[in-house]
């Protein structure tokens, strides 16, 4: 009996030990089941709040409010709205994004001064958006079909147990080249370090405020992101938050934007 | 100051609709607005016509949005309104959007005053028609005038149709005797003639396609009613130009092709504009370099060629090269300049807007209007003496 047990601890360990997968294969399973934790929202809005510092510690404040609708299809990215509060220059703005995987997304904004709908070029998705530390790119930053994946071991973050993973974007136009990034056992990530192109380290992106939305999905709603170049960062806060509250997906088409704006 | 007695009577209704709704509904609203102070300095001394050399105006805008019947239906005012130091023509209010819009599963329905756009391009928007333009604002046209409409939209997969009925014309202002640039003579307004017999009452119509179809955005469209654009012929005993709007007939079409970093446009009208029938068309190529030295700031090029198979039309044979520089910082800085040129070399213009957000709330914005070497048989040539430079500067509410 004894020698039937120790070959059966011996098979599980085989199976689930890294002899049974590689480094990649196995951080592209912990990226994935990340990311698939955090789907079947369907859709939702929120607030959100950004905090834009300077190195000598003054603050700006930016808002915007946003929809979101989810995409089933496995091969495509979500469609989002952005609806611009401040600063108040820009009050009346709503930009309109059909996200793909790893291509350029479909882009359009609505432009109150000039009454008029624009598709915009949306190649750079790495610009700095509304002038904070923080890119469109990094929204999406958790979809692990935009990176190739390498698992690096553990490593213990805040008395905790945490995933270390490598990532490189598959993304042509991504202002990154290598992300080393901690999720937690929960499959939450903690914090990501980005690499810009030239290699050298970017910033860092700390998820914070973690809080279980229908029982189920786990959303950061903060975002402290610190970039060590140029030394900015920037907080970023999701505020009253809702999942799944039926949204017209007709709302998230083009023809829709003037009727969402004024 | 009310244009006329048929928008005072749908002012009064949805007040009243208001009124009536409010109590039904918890009133949920949302304001905003700005007021902007402008200076504008005419580098060549007076002008032509013996205006100022110095112009200062106040300018402002204020929107109001009220969402109605638990978001199915909106009512939207947003006004802009100007008084000019100089000229008389740039003292005005004007209800840019005073609507009340209603929606369906599929189908929109909008009454009152609205601003529509059509079309792709930076400078030459040949397609759009629905709006009359302010010339006393800008030369180029591109203020509007608030137009009175009644539309439905219908959507489907494949598109939008959207159809207009408008009973109400708009004249277009142009700039008064202080204004500048300004006309050779003042357009009188005591004499405006229109080949249609209903003149300013005649129901125009219009009805569009869009569509989304990949990367590809397109636009078919048609147009029956007033011209916009009069045709002015001088009278020899009044030395004002008379105003004449025929009937125009527009078929037009507006495409937009978005290709990574580039964007391909074109726009193209077959129009038959009272007897004659006239072709033109426009479009060009925008590409933009992004993070430019390693910054965050982006450079956009512009390039754009209108032509139009009339002779006698001042942009049959134009061209324009622009460049938009976003520095995309926390202040939003940003240039946009362009040099728009006559492709047989009669006239050229350089324009320039420079803008910046100086506080949270305060925009400070920098225009610079140039007017180059100019051929005296060009219709540019009455705006030689023209050019200028003016800081503009916006609170907002």
């Amino acid at each position: 009996m004894k020698i039937f047990s120790f070959l059966f601890i011996l098979i599980l360990t085989f199976n689930f030990s890294s002899f049974a997968e590689t480094d990649d294969e196995r951080g592209l399973k912990i990226a994935k089941e990340a990311y698939e934790s955090t789907r079947g929202y369907i859709d939702s809005t929120s607030e959100q709040l950004m905090i834009l510092i300077d190195p000598k510690g003054n603050e700006v404040i930016r808002k915007i409010s946003g929809k979101n609708l989810e995409n089933m299809d496995p091969d495509d990215g979500d469609k989002s709205l952005i609806f611009f509060n401040k600063p108040k220059d820009v009050e009346g703005t709503v930009m309109l994004s059909h996200t793909h995987v790893n291509d350029d997304d479909d882009q359009w904004l609505y432009l109150p001064a000039l009454g008029r709908v624009k598709r915009i070029s949306s190649s750079n998705k790495s610009g700095a958006f509304m002038g904070s530390e923080i890119s469109f790119e990094d929204f999406s930053g958790l979809d692990y079909r935009k990176y190739d994946w390498k698992y690096l071991g553990e490593e213990n973050y805040e008395g905790e147990m945490c995933y270390k993973l490598e990532s490189y974007p598959k993304y042509e136009n991504s202002g990154y080249t290598k992300r080393i990034g901690l999720t937690d056992e929960l499959l939450r990530a903690r914090k990501i370090e980005y690499y810009d192109r030239k290699g050298d380290l970017l910033k860092t992106i700390y998820f914070e405020d973690h809080k279980l939305y229908n029982d189920a999905i786990w959303f950061a709603d903060t975002f402290r992101v610190v970039n060590h170049q140029n030394d900015n960062s920037t907080i970023y806060k999701w505020e009253n938050r809702q999942l799944n509250i039926g949204l017209n997906k007709k709302d998230f088409e083009k023809s829709s934007l003037m009727r969402l704006a004024d | 100051m009310i244009e006329n007695l048929f928008q005072q009577k749908i002012l009064i209704f949805f007040l009243v609709y208001l009124f009536l709704t409010s109590h039904i509904n918890a009133l949920d609203f949302k304001t905003y607005g700005f007021i902007q102070q402008e200076s504008s300095i005419y580098i060549n001394g007076d002008g032509k016509h013996n205006q100022d050399n110095y112009n200062t105006s106040l300018f402002g805008k204020g929107t109001f949005i009220s969402y109605l019947q638990e978001g199915d239906a909106k009512f939207t005012i947003s006004a802009i309104g100007r008084f000019d130091q100089n000229d008389d023509e740039l003292r005005y209010l004007d209800f840019q959007k005073f609507k009340y819009e209603y929606y369906f599963d599929d189908i929109a329905l909008k009454i009152g005053n609205e601003i529509v756009f059509w079309g792709v391009n930076e400078t030459f928007n040949i397609v759009d028609i629905i709006n009359q333009s302010n010339l006393a604002e800008d030369i180029a046209g591109t203020k509007k005038l608030g137009q009175p409409m009644a539309s439905i939209s219908y959507s489907q997969d494949y598109g939008i149709f959207d159809i207009y009925l408008m009973p109400y014309f708009r004249e277009r202002p142009f700039s008064g005797k202080e204004g500048r640039p300004r006309l050779l003579f003042e357009v009188d307004k005591n004499s405006i003639t229109y080949e249609s017999s209903a003149k300013k009452r005649k129901m125009d119509f219009a009805l569009r396609y869009s569509a989304v179809i990949e990367d590809l955005d397109i636009g078919l469209s048609h147009f029956y009613g007033n011209n916009r654009t009069p045709v002015l012929s001088p009278n020899p005993l009044t030395l004002k130009f008379d105003s004449h709007y025929p009937i125009l007939s527009q078929t037009g079409v507006d495409i937009q092709a978005t290709k990574g970093p580039w964007l391909y446009k074109l726009e193209s009208v077959s129009a038959k504009d009272g007897s004659e029938r006239h072709l033109s068309t426009a479009g060009g190529i925008e590409y933009t370099y992004y993070g430019i030295r390693n910054t965050q700031s982006d450079l956009g090029v512009i390039v754009e060629y209108a032509f139009d198979d009339r002779n006698n039309n001042p942009f049959n044979n134009e061209g324009v090269i622009g460049l938009r520089w976003s520095l995309n910082d926390i202040k939003s800085s940003s240039l946009l300049a362009g040099y728009l040129f006559d492709i047989r070399g009669n006239s050229n213009r350089f324009q320039a807007e420079f803008e910046q957000r100086v506080k949270d709330d305060l925009k400070l914005f920098v225009d610079v209007s140039l007017n180059g070497s100019i051929d005296n048989t060009d219709f540019t040539y009455q705006f030689k003496e023209d050019s200028s430079l003016t800081l503009k500067l916006a609170k907002y509410f």
